[in-house]
């Protein structure tokens, strides 16, 4: 039974590579032809690409999270029996040619991360030129031109790639000794969001921070009672919405906290509602959805939200709007382990809220000695709109209601 | 004050309204529909057809082998239901929406995936970018800009009437499509002459990204024919019956020399704009859900068997028939040989002038040594 090769299929108008977002497939699962096998992100949409042959996956070659060029492959299919008409190509036959094509050539194949040859666009040379140069895998930049005003003919795209076939290659032996020193990553899509982001917030808005120790004991006993409640009602109810909820009732007394500032026009803008983002860690990289109008929905209903939104982060399916318009965002880096955390502001936002991991600690209550639990919070704001007092008394706000969670909860709607 | 004009075709409640035969759920709304039996069912299998067809050309790009695809899923009414009214000697002039209504005039689907997958059957022989056409069944094909097959159909349909020809055109096109002087000037010049055309304009609520609302202020497309002299006529485009009704008069209209008639078919594409298109990036869930409920299959197939011309099971037959007929099309499609590199310089000129005929010279060189070398061409 022939091993086939699948190749990253081109699929749309000018894309050039995708993201493996997940395979539906496993290695030695049998597969029909036709049957989506994999989920491909592009710049334009999440596409789901199906398999041309009908046979058992042999080999998975790109993993979830590898950007794949149009026309790598992807996949190893054994087949029952070729299937005629597809291109198909069995894979001794290709690797006998991925070589040759690599030993016509002065440097490593033009893999999915190397950068474009520079010069390239430089050289003068008729369109079925380039394609043969390509299809040899020739840089054409190296090329000396014999043609009119220096341009590179046919004859010598094949004179130099005969004088490549016969001369040694010490440039690629050279390449790949120095080649494993470093792996290049490039940035793209969410993580260079991320970046750019990162860079406005750090260079424009002056941060300053301010820590509180909150004790969650006793949010930490409500949150059990509420439990059956909240199962009843299809809710898994973490500390993250408590936190959400403690957050909409301090800003209703510190409305600044809520608000950008418009520096062409010198204005502090004063956000109505409160849309709150919160950051996912997501094996595409940092994403922060956004739950709108948080301060007008119920615990329950955050609980909800937050479970559903980071599912579709994590699964690279929010919409636009799903991730657009927060007013005030919360870190809760807690979840994955930091003690203490300090976030950096999501641009507009004022500020943000990091909450650290959830510690049992001894402390003195009442002249005795009892474990806790204790949480670190962490505020980062932008001091050209807060002053530090401001800012502060938000915080302790914030640490009152989640220590009396009855203030928290306190209120019509507020378990909804 | 004195009113001007003859408000007698130029209805402008029928412009405003919307005409329907049956409800969302496919109840009649007023009586049972006079039609024959035969009729209704050969309506429903042409869109079962087309939803069918549709799905395969998504997954076919989706392998790399459809160069782009428009999907047609939630109007396959419209197309259909309009394109029926038409006789075989009238012309179509289509849009890339319009896989049922090219099923209607006969094209067949192998003849449509030759095309997509520009096959050495190609009938348009590679030419004008995935979009169909075919001569042999009166159908020409869909310009890539869009509406500019609005004054095409105008031009033909004024060409028949002036050679006697008693034949209609009928053109389809978006709602995007109106914001085009294309549009305007089609609508102007049919109405002046009394062209013998049928406009059929597809409003699917979006052009890729921009909502109806963004692209006019209109309270609905169909009174801009109004402005023209041109009755519109507002109607239910998932509603296949109510579509062919009011597809019917405005044909007959035509053929009978009162001139043309805009059809506004409302409905929605509950798919992307195309393969290269994300629509969570710019509509909500709860719309495309909302108009899920509304789409026409599921309308239509109520109503037969609510009149007792289906079953269940005769569904579900329906569909597996359909449904293997068309992968055996698929498959076989899949192992015609491609369209020759050549085919791009033929069909421009009778005689090819020398420029050409040096590049189709270098062409089949770059071929026959990339063959020696061994090298595969995609
Ligand atoms: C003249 C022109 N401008 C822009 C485009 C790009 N384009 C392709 S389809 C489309 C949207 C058309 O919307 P509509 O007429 O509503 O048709 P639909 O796609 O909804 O069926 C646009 C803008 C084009 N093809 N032609
Ligand atoms: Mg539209």
């Amino acid at each position: 039974m022939p091993v086939v090769q699948v190749k990253l299929p081109d699929i749309g108008e000018g894309i050039a590579e995708g993201e493996i977002v997940r395979w539906l497939v496993k290695e030695g699962e049998a597969v029909k032809r036709f049957q989506p096998i994999v989920e491909v992100l592009t710049a334009k949409a999440t596409v789901e690409i199906p398999s041309p042959y009908t046979g058992r996956i042999h080999r998975l070659l790109a993993s979830e999270g590898d950007t794949v060029r149009v026309g790598q492959p992807i996949v190893e299919i054994e087949t029952d029996t070729a299937e005629p008409g597809e291109p198909q190509e069995p894979v001794e036959k290709v690797r006998e040619q991925t070589v040759e094509a690599k030993t016509m050539q002065e440097a490593p194949a033009r893999g999915p991360t190397a950068p474009p040859s520079q010069g390239t666009a430089r050289v003068r040379a008729p369109p079925s030129v380039r394609l043969l140069a390509r299809k040899l895998g020739i840089d054409l930049s190296k090329v000396k031109g014999t043609g009119p005003r220096g341009v590179v003919t046919k004859n010598d795209v094949l004179a130099y790639a005969e004088a490549q076939r016969s001369a040694p290659q010490p440039a690629m032996q050279v390449a790949r000794e120095v080649g494993v020193q470093e792996e290049r990553i490039p940035l793209r899509g969410v993580k260079k969001v991320m970046a750019e982001r990162m860079v406005e917030a750090k260079t424009r808005i002056p941060h300053a921070y301010v820590v509180e120790e909150v004790d969650i004991t006793e949010l930490l006993a409500v949150r059990e009672k509420l439990k059956p409640l909240a199962e009843e009602k299809g809710v898994k109810l973490t500390v993250l919405p408590f936190i959400m909820k403690a957050v909409v009732k301090a800003i209703r007394e510190y409305p600044l906290m809520n608000s950008s500032l418009d520096e062409e026009r010198g204005e502090i803008v004063v956000r109505k509602t409160v849309n709150l983002g919160f950051a996912v860690d997501t094996p595409h990289g940092l994403m922060v959805p956004v739950i709108k109008n948080a301060d007008s929905k119920g615990l329950f209903q955050l609980a909800r939200e937050v479970r559903e939104l980071a599912a579709r982060a994590r699964e690279a399916k929010l919409g636009l709007d799903e991730v657009r318009g927060s007013t005030f965002s919360i870190s809760n880096y807690g979840s994955i382990g930091g003690v203490l955390g300090i976030p950096v502001i999501n641009p507009p936002e004022a500020a943000i809220l990091g909450v650290g991991r959830i510690r049992r600690e001894p402390r003195i209550r009442d002249g005795r000695i009892e474990e806790r639990s204790l949480v670190y919070l962490t505020l980062s704001f932008d001091h050209r709109i807060l002053e530090g007092g401001y800012a502060t008394r938000f915080l302790v706000r914030v640490k009152e209601l989640l220590e009396n969670p009855i203030l928290l909860l306190a209120g019509d709607g507020e378990l909804d | 004050m004195e009113v001007l004009g003859r408000r007698d075709i130029l209805n402008i409640d029928r412009a405003l309204g919307l005409y329907r035969v049956l409800d969302e759920d496919g109840n009649p709304v007023a009586g049972e529909p006079s039609l024959p039996d035969k009729l209704l069912l050969d309506m429903y299998t042409y869109m079962v057809r087309a939803r069918i067809l549709d799905g395969w050309l998504l997954k076919l790009q989706r392998m790399g082998r459809v160069a782009l695809h428009a999907p047609n899923k939630g109007q396959e009414a419209a197309a259909v239901g309009a394109t029926l009214a038409l006789k075989r000697e009238d012309w179509l002039f289509p849009s890339y929406r319009e896989l049922g209504a090219l099923l209607v005039r006969g094209m067949t689907e192998e003849e449509i995936l030759d095309r997509a997958l520009t096959t050495i059957d190609d009938p348009l022989k590679g030419s004008d970018f995935a979009i169909y056409g075919h001569r042999k069944y009166n159908i020409v094909p869909a310009p890539v800009p869009v509406a500019n097959q609005i004054p095409h159909a105008v031009g033909a349909a004024l060409a028949a009437k002036i050679m006697g020809d008693k034949i209609v055109t009928m053109t389809f096109f978006g709602d995007g499509s109106t914001s085009r002087g294309d549009f305007h000037t089609g609508l102007n010049f049919a109405g002046v002459f009394k062209a013998p055309v049928v406009f059929v304009n597809q409003n699917n609520q979006w052009a890729i990204s921009v909502p109806l609302k963004r692209q006019t202020a209109s309270p609905t497309i169909a009174i801009k024919g109004v402005a023209y002299g041109v009755p519109g006529i507002r109607v239910d485009g998932n509603d296949v019956i109510a579509v062919y009704t009011v597809a019917m008069e405005a044909v007959e209209r035509a053929r009978s020399g009162e001139g043309p008639t805009l059809i506004e078919a409302v409905t929605y594409r509950l798919g992307p704009h195309t393969t290269a298109d994300d629509p969570t990036r710019y509509r909500v869930e709860e719309e495309v859900r909302e108009w899920e409920r509304k789409e026409p299959l599921r309308r239509m197939r109520r109503y037969l068997i609510s009149r007792g011309l289906l079953t269940e099971e005769e569904d579900k037959a329906l569909w597996s028939e359909w449904e293997k007929r068309i992968e055996e099309t698929v498959v076989k499609v899949l192992e015609k040989p491609p369209l020759p590199p050549e085919v791009v310089l033929e069909d421009v000129y009778e005689e090819p002038p020398w420029n050409l005929r040096e590049q189709m010279r270098e062409l089949r060189d770059s071929i026959r040594l990339l063959k020696e070398l061994g090298v595969e061409l995609e």
